[in-house]
């Protein structure tokens, strides 16, 4: 450890104390991963309980000079809370208070380290949810959501992280803390509040949300379709949308998925179906009606085999589980995944279900696909075994193509995990050096020096106004 | 590749470490997770911590003990799992690492407690007798809160409680009458032979008896572990039922063949007692008494999580026509597990006092708790928060 950051270490132990700081090595270790299979090299780490503490934390780290990594709860699926190159982590977990429910504007402050799923569980009484609902939301936290701008089934209707948060509290690099956006509807000004969420940890620590609370809705029906061809299924979700209907979830599952979570959760799952569609439409009773015949009805001209509609909250609750729970049931197939989430105009939905089976057949490795049919949001999940190099490589090789596969179908490189580390050096597959230079001044306008959450988000190559300099220090760790 | 582990006695497979993806839906299924935010007080933090000592990164002593010392072993997080991690299966091969680790000194203070006073029904009825005239004298306050917060209250008529030993005609059940059950909870075992009675069976009460070994399994002390439940076999295996009213007990009975798979003299004859072996509250017998009002439920972890038993409770009080009352805390741990609230009293307690609130929440007069460890843990919080909620094994409630 360098004299400086032995010197951080012992004002932020002075600050926290010795429980709210680890600095052993195998604490570190664990410390250096998150949801993905990104290896890094955690420095120390401290876990701030107020947005005071956060700040000193921060004062503290910008004095001596050293990187800020934060993290939520560490299920991200890119790296983005992986740090790469020791530094501090600033753990926002232990931050789990919320605050009053204001019912007038239905919005409720909270802050970073609250999860996702507690906070509609702690709202439901007053006939409220939090409506963005990543299928991690038993374990996410708001935080992390914030920095990822993340997505869910059910942002298909309601929108995506950034529509349901109203502002943020945020700390900057320099321990400064400003509010930016409020209850107001467009607050003066540029908005800020739109940088912050998505900026994946880049341009401060947010340290309190204010979300936007959603009515839960009246009435809400769910049905499991299921299909003897891909193709058929994609067919349906776009002939669905055409229809008219935009249901509040539309999900797909193939058959390779399908069969390592039924073994899970046990919800008669047809595991002999080439794939499943988990439809959920919801609103007044009259409209829950109309919407479920035109589902049914275009399912139907589409070939579908069984419309299965959910008879209680019970077993509704079970087809959920079911889809929600599916990448950790990948490890019944092999110990690691890698996935990408590129979106595709859903347009092109056949089309590169087709492409993502050519691939991974050609490359020789399992793909179990479950994903966001409704928005385009695909999640390919590449299950391989890390001890297996020659398996590993071809696992690489098989996301590579499918990547390329999508933005060439007009599509882009991520609807809600983020780019993190793992899809960084894909952003000149959309973006131009001009584009790229634009956001790394965005970037440099908050974090001048640089050390928030360092080598994510953007090509390392990408320095505010010296574009095209090559960065030879590629992090090392990566895909481990 | 050289691995961490300690070479010649069991240790967390790499078949088993393999099945985590790191996903963290575990997280906030764990309770300790849930007190302290730590990913290293998690169970995918102690999974990643086998991993680093499987890989040679780390050794088992140190930070790895200290992590894995803190596990209640609730396996609630096997609940929370989609991959199905065998976690109660790992925690414990990480126990007999750590425990073959530990300092000499600080093994025997662990051994005394666990396989030297549990294993021996002398010791234990000795123990029993040194709580009884402590609580009497009333001198138990001297004793460090941890240990008073971990004690059961123990007098020396309830130890002599008389229990038949025979009663009822039918199948025969036999009991299991345990270690820490038969000096506090005779009660209970009266409650269940009467509840075997009532459901058609002849109940035995075997003399002598003893520990399960379920304390020394979940240490880590697996010598005694077998050791205890060889007697226990050896002891129960006539009956055509052995009926366990201790969650903790019925869960490790479970799986006897598993812990003597490589022996192969009795690896037959523990699969068969394990096949026998039924919980009290699955017991199918009518309630021996109407309960009017409401009850709360506590599941014990050993219940919930590691038998899936939870709806069987909940039939047993509803049939007496008591309106059973749930604590809303998702089944969190309540901090008790085995003898974890004398090893780690500071999170033990935090634990006990969420689940007591939860408990006094309800407004329930009565809270049903079929487990030893967890009555002792929530009465003694109750207690301690001033609360008069009386805990009682569901079989007592409806005796």
């Amino acid at each position: 450890m360098t004299t400086t950051a032995g010197a951080l270490a012992d004002r932020l132990r002075h600050l926290l104390g010795p429980d709210r700081l680890l600095e052993g090595d195998l604490a570190r270790n664990l410390y250096s991963h998150d949801g993905s299979i990104v290896g890094g090299d955690c420095g120390i780490v401290a876990l701030p309980e107020t947005t005071d503490e956060v700040a000193a934390c921060m004062r503290m780290a910008h004095e001596a000079g050293v990187d800020v990594v934060p993290r939520g709860s560490g299920t991200g699926l890119t790296g983005g809370a992986v740090p790469l190159e020791g530094g501090l982590v600033i753990s926002l977990a232990r931050m789990r208070e919320m605050g009053e429910v204001d019912v007038a504007n239905s919005c409720m402050w909270v802050q970073p380290g609250v999860l996702n799923l507690d906070v509609s569980m702690a709202i439901a009484h007053l006939g409220l949810h939090y409506a963005p609902d990543p299928s991690s939301q038993q374990a996410c936290s708001i935080g992390g959501n914030v920095g990822t701008n993340a997505g869910g089934p059910h942002c298909l209707a309601y929108g995506v992280t950034v529509q349901h948060v109203l502002g943020v509290e945020m700390v900057r690099p320099d321990g400064e803390v400003v509010v930016l956006g409020g209850v107001a509807p467009d607050p003066p000004g540029y908005d800020l509040r739109g940088v912050v969420v998505g900026a994946e940890g880049t341009v401060g620590i947010v340290t309190r949300v204010l979300l936007r609370l959603t009515p839960l809705p009246p009435d809400v029906r769910t049905m499991l379709l299921d299909f003897l061809s891909v193709s058929d299924a994609s067919a349906v979700v776009q002939a669905i949308i055409a229809a008219g209907v935009i249901p509040a979830a539309l999900e797909m599952m193939d058959r390779n998925m399908t069969m390592a979570v039924e073994e899970f959760v046990h919800a008669g799952l047809p595991t002999d179906a080439a794939a499943l569609l988990l439809v959920e439409v919801d609103g007044t009773a009259a409209e829950v009606n109309t919407a479920t015949e035109v589902v049914e009805r275009v399912a139907r001209e589409h070939g579908v085999r069984t419309v299965r509609v959910a008879q209680d909250e019970q077993e509704r609750a079970l087809l959920w589980k079911a889809r929600k729970t599916a990448f950790g049931a990948v490890a019944r197939v092999k110990p690691s995944y890698y996935l990408h989430d590129c979106v595709v105009p859903r347009t092109r939905l056949v089309e590169v279900m087709e492409a993502i089976g050519e691939i991974t057949e050609r490359e020789g490795v399992i793909c179990l696909n479950v994903f966001h049919a409704g928005d385009g949001n695909l999640h390919p999940i590449i299950a391989l075994d890390r001890s297996d190099p020659d398996e590993t490589e071809r696992a690489m090789r098989a996301g590579d193509q499918i990547v390329r596969a999508c933005v060439a179908m007009g599509g882009t490189l991520s609807g809600e995990h983020g780019i993190g580390v793992e899809k960084r050096d894909y952003m000149p597959l959309v973006f131009d050096d001009d584009d790229l230079e634009a956001q790394a001044c965005v970037r440099r306008a908050f974090d001048p020096d640089g050390r928030m959450n360092p080598d994510k988000v953007l090509p390392t190559g990408t320095r505010c106004g010296e574009v095209g300099l090559a960065d030879t220090q590629v992090p090392e760790g990566t895909w481990i | 590749m050289s691995t961490g582990w300690k070479p010649g006695i069991p240790a967390p497979t790499r078949d088993d470490l393999n099945t985590c993806v790191q996903c963290g839906l575990c997280l906030p299924s764990c309770p300790t997770f849930r007190i302290t935010g730590l990913e290293t007080s998690s169970p995918r933090g102690r999974i990643a911590a086998m991993r680093a000592v499987q890989a040679g990164e780390a050794t088992v002593e140190g930070d790895f003990t200290r992590f894995t010392d803190e596990c209640l072993a609730c396996r609630a997080c096997e609940a929370a799992c989609p991959s199905s991690v065998p976690y109660g299966r790992l925690i414990e091969a990480a126990r007999i690492q750590t425990e073959a680790a530990r300092p000499a000194h600080d093994r025997v203070a662990r051994r005394a407690g666990i396989a030297g006073v549990m294993g021996h029904r002398r010791m234990v009825r000795l123990m029993g007798l040194g709580m009884a005239i402590t609580q009497a004298l009333r001198i138990d306050r001297l004793l460090p809160q941890k240990l008073r917060l971990a004690t059961p209250r123990v007098t020396v008529r309830g130890m002599r409680m008389p229990l038949p030993a025979s009663s009822g005609e039918g199948p025969t059940a036999m009991l299991l009458t345990g270690c820490v059950m038969d000096i506090a909870f005779r009660p209970v075992h009266q409650a269940t032979v009467d509840a075997l009675v009532r459901g058609g069976y002849r109940a035995v009460v075997p003399r002598g008896g003893g520990c399960c070994g379920a304390l020394a399994a979940h240490a880590g002390e697996l010598t005694s572990a077998r050791e205890l439940a060889r007697k226990r076999i050896a002891e129960l295996e006539q009956a055509e039922v052995i009926v366990v009213d201790s969650a903790g007990c019925s869960a490790h009975m479970r799986t006897y063949g598993h812990l003597l798979a490589d022996d192969p003299a009795w690896v037959r004859r523990a699969e068969a007692v394990a096949a026998k072996v039924r919980d009290a509250v699955e017991i199918d017998a009518p309630p021996g008494r109407p309960v009017e009002g409401r009850v709360a439920v506590h599941d014990a972890c050993h219940h919930l999580h590691a038998q899936g038993i939870g709806p069987e409770v909940r039939r047993t009080l509803r049939a007496a026509g008591a309106t059973c009352v749930d604590l809303g805390d998702g089944g969190r741990c309540c901090g008790a597990g085995g003898i974890y609230n004398v090893l780690e009293p500071g999170m033990a307690g935090e634990l006990g006092e969420q689940k007591a609130r939860a408990i006094i929440a309800t407004g329930a007069p009565v809270v049903a708790v079929a487990n030893p460890g967890c009555a002792i843990q929530i009465a003694n919080h109750l207690r301690a928060l001033g609360s008069d909620v009386e805990v009682r094994h569901p079989l007592e409630i409806v005796d």
